[in-house]
C-alpha cells in the first residue's frame, strides 16, 4: 500500500522518475537455483509412476471397448521423445548438485540418465545420447547414437553408479522411493543392470558389451553388488490419498466403463487355476451369481477379435471388468520401476539360457511368492502345486515368460511388451480377424513428426543407416536382429 | 386519446394550410452549378421536398414561413418567405463539414483529411439502443478491418483482432492493458475511434503496435441540465441455431441398453447413443412398448428394477432446459455545463439472466466526469468510474462434462426426460450422489445448474485526470494521468459426486482473489503554431511513465467434509492447493511528435518514441522507433470533375518495437518450476524452453496508402486502404529438437509479413426532407504468410513453408490413393502417418453492411455482416456423429448393426498388394500398392465410433462463411411538439433486435465464434428501448 501512495503522489508531482527499472527486473515467483534434492523428488515422481493402459492394451492384459484403439489393434504410428524433458532434469539435479558438493545426486543422476534412455531407445532404435542435453555448447540439433553405443554407456554408467554409491557417505534428502536408504538404491541400481543385461540376450555375443560376463559379475558377488531380497527392496512409488499423489487410475471414468480384461489372459489364469485373477478382475455381469472365487464367473474380450464382436459381447455382459480397487481406491497398489518378483524372472531366465549358474526353478518359484505376495495372497504351495504351473523343462523361457507377464500386471510400465518382443513369449494374439497392421506387432514407434522438422538431417541419417524400409512401426531395431 | 390527438393535429394543419402559396426555385453553389438533392423543409412542419437533377423545387409555404436548405457539406441556409414566389438560393461550401473531426492517439482530435492513415468512428449513439451486454460486441461489422467473433455463451469475451491482431483498448486516451472490456457501459461513450494501424497508435509505444480501440467516454456538454433516462430490454425468446439430434435410438450400445447402476459399464453402454429404437411396439409386455429397466424404474420387493417402456421422452430436452433468457439495461444520467464548468453524472445497470437456469450476471457502473475552465489558458478535465461486475454462477464453457450442451444434448439418449431429473440427488443420498441416468461421465443438468457454481465478483476503478496551461498562445504545459484498479473474487463450488474428465469429485471449494493496479502519467510540452494561412505547425514532446501490479492468490481444498458446506475450514484433505503470483512491471518513456499542414491540402506527421522496458535483459532494454505519415487532398489543389466533392491520397510507415514477451513480465528469466509436491515433499522441476542470450525487443514495420474520395456532393464516398506489415525479430519459441532436452528456446527469429485490404463505402442514395436512407458497407481481407524461418529449416512445426499462408491447417487424415478414395484395413479406414493439408483458416473477406431509412419520425436501421471463407472445426458435429446423436446416422446400418449384421461398406479401396514408404516429412518416396474396392462390410456402429465420419465431412473443419442479420432497430422519436407540454424534451421508443437471422453452411453450430467447442445455442434476441430526455 505504502507503494501505491508513492505512485500516487508521483502522479500528483509528475516527478520524473519514481522506481527503477532494475529494482524490476527480479522474478518474485521462481527460483533461478534449488537445492538438488528438490529435483530429486520430482524425477523420481517421473520415473517410477509406470502404470499405462496403452501397455495393457499392447500387452494382452485388457480390451478396450470405446472405438478401435491402436494400442489393441497394432496399429500405432508416432511416439514421442518427452523422456529428454526428464533426462534435462536429471541433468539439472547433476549440476546443481555440483553446485551444493553433494555428490549422492550426480550418483543418482547417472542412474536415472540410463533408465530414461533405455526407455527411449527400446521405443525408436538409435536416439540421440552422446549429444543430447548438450544446449551449453549450442547444440540444438544432437546427433543420434547407435543402440549398441546407448547400451555400452548404460551399462558402463550402471556400474560405476553402484560402486560410487558403495563409496559414498552424504545423505539423500528429498527421497519418496527408498527414504534414503543407499543400500536400497545400489540394490535396485544392480537389479536394474541386470535387467538391461537380459535386455540385450540377442546381442550376448557382441564382445564389447560383454554380456554374459557382466551379468555373472554381478550376480557371483552380492557383497559388493547387492541385489533385491525381497518385495520390501522393490522400486516402487507408494501412492498416498493427496491431491496429485492419488493412484493415477483412480476415478478414471474409461477404466470403469470401457476397458475388460482380455480374454487369452483371463484364460492363462483360470488354466492355471491362478488366485490373482480375483485381485485383478470383477465377475462377469452375466456371472454375478457365481461365487468370486468360482474361475467360471470370469471371462475377457480377445484383443484381436473383430471390435464389433467385443463390443456386443461386453453389452452382453459377457466381460470381466479390472477389479474396483483400480479405480476406487486411491492408493490402490504402488507403481515399479522394477520389482523383485521381475528380477527372479531375469535370474531364472539366465540361468535357463546358461549365463549363470544355479536352479531355474528356485528364481521362477521365487519369482512367483514375491508376486502372490505383492497382492497379498498367502496360500501358494496349492498352486505351485498346479502342474501347469510348474516350470516347462522344454521350454523354461515360456513358463517363466508368461508367470512374468501375471507377474507385471499394469504395474511395471511396457516392459512386458518390450520382454514378449523379445523372446516371442507369451503369444499376443493377431488371429481374432480385427487385428490390424497386417496382423502383426509392431516393433517398434515412429520417430516424432517434431524431429523431422527440427532434426532433419540427424534423423534421416540414424533411419537410413536402421532400416531399410524407412521409418517403419514393423521395422527391427538392432537389439532384436 | 387517439382521437383527441388526431383532432389537434388536424386543427395545426388547418392553420398552417391557411394562406399557403407555390414558392418555386432553384439552389446553386458558388460556381453557379445546380444541386440536386438539396433537402428544403418548412421550419417546424413536416412539410419539405428536395431538389431535382437540374436544381428546381416546388413547395408550398405561407408568407411569414422559414425554408430550410440544407445537403451535405454544404452550409444550412433559411430564408423567410415574403412576397416573393420565387426563390433561388446559392449554398455555399461548408468547409467544416469536410473536416470532419477524428479522436486520434493521445486522445488529440484531428482534421479526418489530415490523417495519413486509416481511422474510423462509430458514433456512440449508434451503440445506445440495441445493445450487447459487452460493449465490443456491439462494433461487429461496423468497421472494416475490425473482425469481431462473438461468443454464444454467457460472460465469455469475444475474440478482438485488428488487421489479424489484438488491438490496444484506449479509454479517454489512457491505455487499458487489462483489457477488460465489460466494464464500459455503452451509454456511457460519446465515440469509438478505430485506429487500425501502428502508425496511428505508434505513440502509445508497444501497446499501441497493432492498433487501438479508442473509446471517448461522455463528458459534461455546454448547455441546459439534462437528464437523460434509457432503457432497454431484450428477450431471448428462440434459437437461430441449436444442435439438431436425432430422436430414434436411445442411450445404449449395440442396439442394447438396461440401466444396471448408473457406473455405465456392461448393458449400460459406456455411456454411448447407440441404443435401441424408442417407441418399439412389443406385444409382450405390459405397456406394449419394449421395455428395459432406466434409471428411474421402480424395484420390486427383491430390489431388483423393473423394465419400464423405452420411449421418447426426452424429445424436448432442449425447450424443457434452456429458459427464455433477458437483458435489460437501464441509465439515467445528467448532464450540465457553461463556459467554465461541465458535468456529467451517470448510473448504469445491466441484468442479464442466462439460457441455463441459475445463471445471470450483473453489471453495474457510476460515473463521473466534467471540466473546468477556470480561466481561457488552463484546462482541467477528469473521469472516474466505479464498475461492479458480479454473478453467484455463470456456466462453464469448453467440451466436457462440465458443458450443458454434454450433458444435455450430446450424451443423452431421448429416452431420458430432462424433466424428470429436476430432483437430482439419489435417493438417500442427499449431499454425496447426484442422479442421473449415467454417473460416471454425465452431469444432470439440474444437478450441475443449481450445485455446481461459479462466482465471480470483480470491483473496478478507472479514471483520469488532464490538464493543460497555456503558458503563451503557442506554447502550453499538459499532463494526463491515469490509473486502473481492480480486485476480483472468483469462488467454484464442486458438489460431491461432480463428474470431470477423469475425476469424480469429493467436493471441492476454490477461492481465487486476484488484485491489479496500474497508472500511466504523461507530462508534456506542446507547441502550435499557424505561421501563415499556408503553414501551421503542431508539436509535443512528452514523458511518461508507467507502472503496473498485480498479484493473485488461490486456495483449494482437497475433498469436502460436509457436503455443500463451501467454506476452505470445510477441507477433508491433509493439505490446501494453494498458489500465489505477483508481478511487477515498468515503462519509461520520451516521445514526441511534429503535425505540419501545408496550403490546407498537405500534411506531414513525424513521430517517434524510446521505451525502456523492465521486461527485458537490461542490455536491450531501451530502445526507440519512429513513423511518418502524409496525407494529399488533391480536390483542394486541383479542379476535380463535377461530380467529385472531395479527394484525397494518404500514405505512412512506421516502426514499432515491443519489448514483452508474452503475458509474464519476467519471461526474459530462466528459473524453475514447482514440481510436483510428493507426499509433503516439494519439488522443482525446469522448463522446457530454453533463453537465447541477448534477447531484444520485436519489431513489425508497417506501411499503408489509402485514398479517400467522395462524389455527388459527398453523397457518395468511398475509402479504400492497403497495408503490408513486416512483423520481424519476433521474440519466438523457436522449437528445436527434443532431443537437446528442451522444446524450445526463446529467442528473435521467424518473420511474417501482414497484408490487408480495407474498403469502407457509404452512400446516401435517397435524401428528401421526410425520407432518407443511408448505407455503409464494409469489406476487409487479411492475410499472413511466413517470410522467413529461424534456423535451418524446411517447415514449420505447423507445416508453413516460406512465402505460404500461416494459417493453413494440417489434420491427421486417413490414407487416400492418387484418386482421392480412402483406404481401408479390415473395412476401417488407415491412419496416415502424417498429418496433411486441408485448407485455410482466416476468412477471404469479412463485412457488414448497415442501412438506415428515416421517414419521418420513425427511424429503421438493420446491419448484416459475416465471413466468405476460411474454415471452422466444429466439435459439436464430430461428437454428435461418433456419439451417436447425430441425423445422419438414422439409417438402415445403424439398424443393421443393432440386429448384430455387419453391412456398411464404406466408399473407397482396399490394398490388395504393395507398399508405400515416407521420408521425413510425409512424403510418399515409393509406392507400389495396388487397389481393389473396399469390400469388407463393418458394423457400422464400431464404425462411427472410430471415424466419427470424418473422412466425409471434411475431418470436421466446415465452410465458415455465414451472413447473419446482426441488428435491428425501428425508432420512434416523438415530435418535440407533442412533448412541448411534458417536462420531456425528447423521447424515442425503439424495437430492437440482435442476433435474428443466420445463413451459413455450418450445420447445428453458429459460426461467429469462429471456435465451436461445443458452444452454448445461439439465441436470437428482441426487444425495446426507451429513451428520454428532460
Amino acid at each position: 500500500m505504502k507503494k501505491f501512495s508513492i505512485y500516487i503522489l508521483c502522479a500528483i508531482f509528475f516527478t520524473a522518475s519514481c522506481t527503477d527499472i532494475e529494482e524490476l527486473q527480479d522474478d518474485p515467483n521462481r527460483a533461478t537455483a534449488v537445492s538438488p534434492d528438490l529435483l530429486l523428488t520430482n524425477i523420481e515422481t517421473l520415473a517410477f509412476n509406470n502404470v499405462s493402459l496403452n501397455s495393457a492394451l499392447a500387452s494382452r492384459y485388457l480390451a478396450f471397448t470405446d472405438g478401435v484403439n491402436e494400442n489393441q489393434y497394432y496399429n500405432w504410428q508416432q511416439a514421442s521423445f518427452a523422456n529428454y524433458d526428464n533426462i534435462k532434469q536429471v541433468h539439472k539435479m547433476i549440476e546443481e548438485s555440483q553446485n551444493s558438493e553433494a555428490e549422492v545426486y550426480a550418483i543418482l543422476g547417472k542412474f536415472f540418465n540410463s533408465y530414461f534412455i533405455t526407455e527411449l531407445t527400446l521405443v525408436f532404435g538409435d536416439v540421440p545420447y552422446s549429444e543430447a542435453i548438450a544446449v551449453e555448447d549450442q547444440n540444438y540439433t544432437p546427433a543420434y547414437d547407435t543402440q549398441e553405443e546407448i547400451f555400452l554407456q548404460v551399462l558402463t554408467d550402471l556400474k560405476s553408479a553402484s560402486n560410487e554409491l558403495a563409496a559414498n557417505d552424504e545423505l539423500i534428502l528429498g527421497d519418496v522411493i527408498y527414504n534414503g536408504d543407499k543400500l536400497q538404491w545400489q540394490k535396485l541400481i544392480n537389479s536394474y543392470y541386470l535387467r538391461v543385461l537380459l535386455m540385450l540376450s540377442n546381442k550376448a555375443d557382441v564382445a564389447s558389451l560383454n554380456v554374459v560376463g557382466r551379468f555373472k559379475e554381478v550376480v557371483d558377488n552380492p557383497s559388493k553388488y547387492p541385489l533385491f531380497s525381497s518385495n520390501n527392496d522393490n522400486g516402487a512409488l507408494t501412492f498416498v490419498n493427496i491431491q496429485n499423489n492419488r493412484y493415477p487410475l483412480f476415478n478414471n471414468n474409461n477404466l470403469q466403463t470401457a476397458y475388460y480384461l482380455e480374454e487369452s489372459f483371463v484364460n492363462t489364469l483360470k488354466n492355471l487355476e491362478d488366485p490373482r485373477l480375483f485381485v485383478f478382475a470383477e465377475k462377469m455381469p452375466s456371472a454375478s451369481a457365481l461365487d468370486e472365487t468360482d474361475f467360471n464367473a470370469y471371462g475377457g474380450l480377445y484383443g484381436s477379435a473383430v471390435f464389433s464382436d467385443n463390443a456386443a459381447k461386453a453389452v452382453a455382459g459377457n466381460a470381466s471388468r479390472i477389479a474396483p480397487r483400480y479405480y476406487n481406491d486411491p492408493v490402490n497398489e504402488p507403481s515399479l520401476l522394477i520389482g523383485y518378483a521381475e528380477l527372479q524372472f531375469i535370474l531364472a531366465e539366465a540361468v535357463a539360457k546358461g549365463w549363470i549358474s544355479g536352479d531355474v526353478s528356485t528364481y521362477y518359484t521365487q519369482g512367483i511368492k514375491a508376486s502372490m505376495e505383492y497382492y497379498g495372497i498367502t496360500d501358494v504351495d496349492s498352486y505351485l502345486a498346479n502342474s501347469a504351473v510348474q516350470l516347462n523343462a522344454t521350454n523354461p523361457i515360456e513358463s517363466i515368460a508368461t508367470q512374468k507377464h501375471i507377474a507385471l500386471f499394469l504395474n511395471t510400465g511396457w516392459q512386458m511388451f518390450y520382454d514378449q518382443r523379445r523372446t516371442g513369449y507369451p503369444e499376443f494374439n493377431v488371429d481374432g480377424g480385427g487385428a490390424l497392421n497386417e496382423a502383426r506387432i509392431p516393433k517398434r514407434w515412429l520417430y516424432p513428426t517434431s524431429e523431422s522438422t527440427n532434426n532433419p538431417k540427424n534423423l534421416e541419417e540414424a533411419i537410413n543407416r536402421q532400416f531399410a524400409t524407412g521409418d517403419n512401426i514393423n521395422s527391427q531395431m538392432w537389439i532384436l536382429k | 386519446m387517439n382521437f383527441r390527438l388526431t383532432f389537434i393535429v388536424m386543427l395545426f394543419a388547418c392553420c398552417f394550410s391557411y394562406g399557403q402559396q407555390t414558392i418555386t426555385g432553384s439552389v446553386v453553389d458558388e460556381g453557379n452549378t445546380p444541386l440536386m438533392g438539396v433537402s428544403i423543409v418548412v421550419a417546424n412542419t413536416t412539410n419539405g421536398t428536395t431538389t431535382d437533377f437540374d436544381g428546381n423545387y416546388t413547395i408550398n409555404a405561407a408568407k411569414g414561413d422559414v425554408l430550410t436548405f440544407s445537403s451535405m457539406g454544404f452550409k444550412t441556409k433559411q430564408i423567410t418567405v415574403l412576397n416573393a414566389t420565387v426563390i433561388n438560393v446559392t449554398l455555399l461550401e461548408d468547409a467544416a463539414a469536410l473536416e470532419e473531426v477524428v479522436v486520434t492517439a493521445l486522445g488529440i482530435k484531428r482534421e479526418k483529411k489530415a490523417l495519413g492513415y486509416a481511422v474510423q468512428e462509430v458514433k456512440g449513439a449508434s451503440l445506445e439502443k440495441a445493445k450487447e451486454p459487452n460493449l465490443v460486441n456491439s462494433l461487429t461489422g461496423k468497421v472494416a478491418g475490425l473482425n469481431i467473433k462473438n461468443s454464444t455463451d454467457l460472460f465469455q469475451n469475444p475474440e478482438i483482432s485488428l488487421r489479424g491482431a489484438t488491438p490496444l483498448v484506449v479509454i479517454d486516451g489512457i491505455p487499458d492493458r487489462s483489457a477488460d472490456i465489460w466494464k464500459i457501459n455503452s451509454d456511457d461513450v460519446e465515440s469509438i475511434s478505430v485506429l487500425k494501424g501502428a502508425t496511428a497508435s505508434a505513440l502509445y509505444g508497444s501497446a499501441g503496435r497493432n492498433g487501438a480501440i479508442m473509446i471517448t467516454s461522455k463528458k459534461g456538454e455546454k448547455g441546459r441540465l439534462t437528464v437523460t433516462v434509457n432503457s432497454s430490454v431484450l428477450f431471448q425468446p428462440s434459437f437461430i441455431k441449436v444442435p439438431d439430434v436425432q430422436t430414434v435410438y436411445g442411450n445404449g450400445n449395440q442396439g442394447q441398453y438396461a440401466y444396471i447402476n448408473g457406473l455405465g459399464s456392461g448393458s449400460e453402454g459406456g455411456g454411448w447413443i447407440w441404443g435401441p429404437k424408442v417407441d418399439q411396439l412389443d406385444p409382450s409386455t405390459a405397456s406394449g412398448f419394449f421395455e428395459t429397466t432406466q434409471y428411474n424404474s421402480p424395484t420390486d420387493a427383491a430390489g431388483n428394477l423393473i423394465p419400464i417402456p423405452f420411449t421418447s421422452r426426452g424429445k424436448d430436452n432442449i425447450k424443457d432446459f434452456f429458459q427464455t433468457g433477458s437483458i435489460q439495461t437501464n441509465n439515467i444520467s445528467v448532464n450540465w455545463g457553461n463556459d467554465k464548468a461541465s458535468y456529467r453524472m451517470s448510473l448504469s445497470n445491466v441484468y442479464q439472466k442466462g439460457i441455463v437456469p441459475n445463471t445471470d450476471l450483473g453489471n453495474t457502473s457510476f460515473t463521473i466526469g466534467g471540466t473546468l475552465n477556470p480561466s481561457d489558458n488552463f484546462k482541467v478535465s477528469s473521469n472516474l468510474t466505479y464498475n461492479k461486475q458480479y454473478t453467484d454462477n455463470f456456466p462453464e464453457v469448453g467440451y466436457g462434462p462440465t458443458n450443458y450442451l454434454y450433458n444435455l444434448v450430446l450424451w443423452t439418449g431421448v429416452d431420458v426426460d430432462v424433466k424428470d431429473l429436476r430432483n437430482y440427488w439419489r435417493e438417500g443420498q442427499e449431499g454425496y450422489q447426484q442422479r442421473h441416468f449415467n454417473v460416471s461421465y454425465y452431469n444432470n443438468p439440474y444437478f450441475q445448474a443449481y450445485e455446481y457454481e461459479r462466482g465471480y465478483d470483480k470491483d473496478n476503478v478507472y479514471g483520469n485526470v488532464a490538464f493543460e496551461y497555456n503558458v503563451t498562445p503557442e506554447l502550453s504545459v499538459k499532463s494526463t494521468s491515469g490509473i486502473n484498479v481492480y480486485s476480483l473474487n472468483r469462488t467454484y463450488k464442486e458438489p460431491k459426486s461432480y463428474v470431470g474428465y477423469g475425476n469424480k469429485s469429493l467436493g471441492n471449494f476454490t477461492n481465487a482473489d486476484s488484485r491489479y493496479f496500474d497508472i500511466i502519467t504523461d507530462f508534456g510540452l506542446k507547441f502550435e503554431k499557424s505561421f501563415s494561412d499556408d503553414f501551421t505547425l503542431k508539436s509535443e514532446v512528452a514523458y511518461s511513465n508507467y507502472y503496473r501490479k498485480s498479484t493473485a492468490a488461490s486456495t483449494q481444498t482437497d475433498g469436502l467434509n460436509i457436503p455443500g458446506f463451501y467454506n476452505l475450514a470445510n477441507n477433508a484433505g491433509a493439505s490446501y492447493i494453494a498458489s500465489n503470483l505477483e508481478q511487477e512491471e515498468a515503462i519509461k518513456s520520451i516521445y514526441g511528435f511534429v503535425d505540419m499542414s501545408f496550403y490546407n491540402a498537405f500534411y506531414l506527421s513525424i513521430t517517434g518514441r524510446n521505451d525502456k522496458v523492465s521486461t527485458l535483459p537490461k542490455e536491450n532494454n531501451s530502445f526507440f522507433y519512429p513513423s511518418v505519415s502524409g496525407s494529399l487532398v488533391l480536390s483542394s489543389l486541383f479542379d476535380m470533375p463535377q461530380a467529385i466533392s472531395f479527394a484525397k491520397l494518404r500514405g505512412s510507415w512506421s516502426r514499432v518495437s515491443e519489448g514483452k514477451i508474452g503475458n509474464d513480465p519476467y519471461s526474459y528469466i530462466q528459473a524453475y518450476d514447482k514440481g510436483t509436491t510428493w507426499n509433503g515433499n516439494t519439488s522443482a522441476s525446469f522448463g522446457s524452453s530454453l533463453l537465447s542470450p541477448g534477447l531484444e525487443p520485436e519489431t513489425s514495420d508497417t506501411w499503408e496508402v489509402g485514398a479517400n474520395v467522395r462524389f455527388f456532393n459527398n453523397r457518395l464516398g468511398l475509402d479504400v486502404a492497403y497495408f503490408e506489415a513486416r512483423d520481424y525479430n519476433n521474440l519466438i519459441y523457436s522449437p528445436i529438437s527434443e532431443g537437446s532436452g528442451y522444446e524450445s528456446i526463446l529467442l528473435n527469429g521467424d518473420e511474417y509479413k501482414r497484408k490487408g485490404l480495407e474498403f469502407v463505402f457509404d452512400a446516401k442514395p435517397i435524401q428528401t426532407a421526410n425520407f432518407s436512407w443511408d448505407m455503409l458497407v464494409n469489406f476487409s481481407r487479411f492475410r499472413r504468410f511466413q517470410e522467413e524461418i529461424y534456423g535451418d529449416r524446411e517447415q514449420t512445426v505447423g507445416f508453413v513453408k516460406v512465402g505460404e499462408r500461416t494459417d493453413q491447417i494440417y489434420a491427421n487424415v486417413y490414407q487416400t490413393n492418387d484418386n482421392g478414395e480412402v483406404i481401408y484395413e479390415n473395412g476401417f479406414p488407415v491412419n496416415d502417418p502424417y498429418q496433411r493439408y486441408i485448407g485455410d483458416d482466416d476468412p477471404d473477406w469479412t463485412y457488414g453492411i448497415t442501412n438506415t431509412l428515416k421517414y419521418k419520425n420513425l427511424n429503421l436501421s438493420f446491419l448484416f455482416d459475416g465471413r466468405i471463407g476460411g474454415l471452422i472445426y466444429s466439435t459439436t458435429n464430430q461428437k454428435m456423429w461418433w456419439g451417436g446423436k447425430h441425423k445422419g446416422t438414422v439409417n438402415q446400418f445403424r439398424d443393421d448393426a443393432n440386429n448384430g449384421v455387419s453391412s456398411y461398406v464404406a466408399p473407397g479401396v482396399k490394398v490388395v498388394s504393395g507398399t508405400a514408404t515416407y521420408d521425413v516429412n510425409g512424403n510418399i518416396t515409393s509406392d507400389t500398392r495396388t487397389y481393389a474396392p473396399n469390400d469388407v462390410a463393418v458394423n457400422y456402429i464400431n464404425f462411427m465410433q472410430t471415424t466419427s465420419n470424418g473422412q466425409n465431412k471434411n475431418y470436421h473443419y466446415y465452410k465458415e462463411s455465414f451472413v447473419k442479420l446482426r441488428e435491428v432497430t425501428l425508432t420512434y422519436n416523438f415530435p418535440k411538439k407533442a412533448l412541448a407540454n411534458t417536462p420531456i424534451y425528447e423521447f424515442s421508443l425503439s424495437l430492437i433486435g440482435r442476433n435474428l437471422w443466420l445463413n451459413s453452411d455450418v450445420p447445428n453450430v453458429d459460426p461467429d465464434s469462429g471456435v465451436d467447442a461445443l458452444q452454448a445455442p445461439s439465441t436470437r434476441n428482441i426487444g425495446l428501448n426507451l429513451n428520454v430526455k428532460f
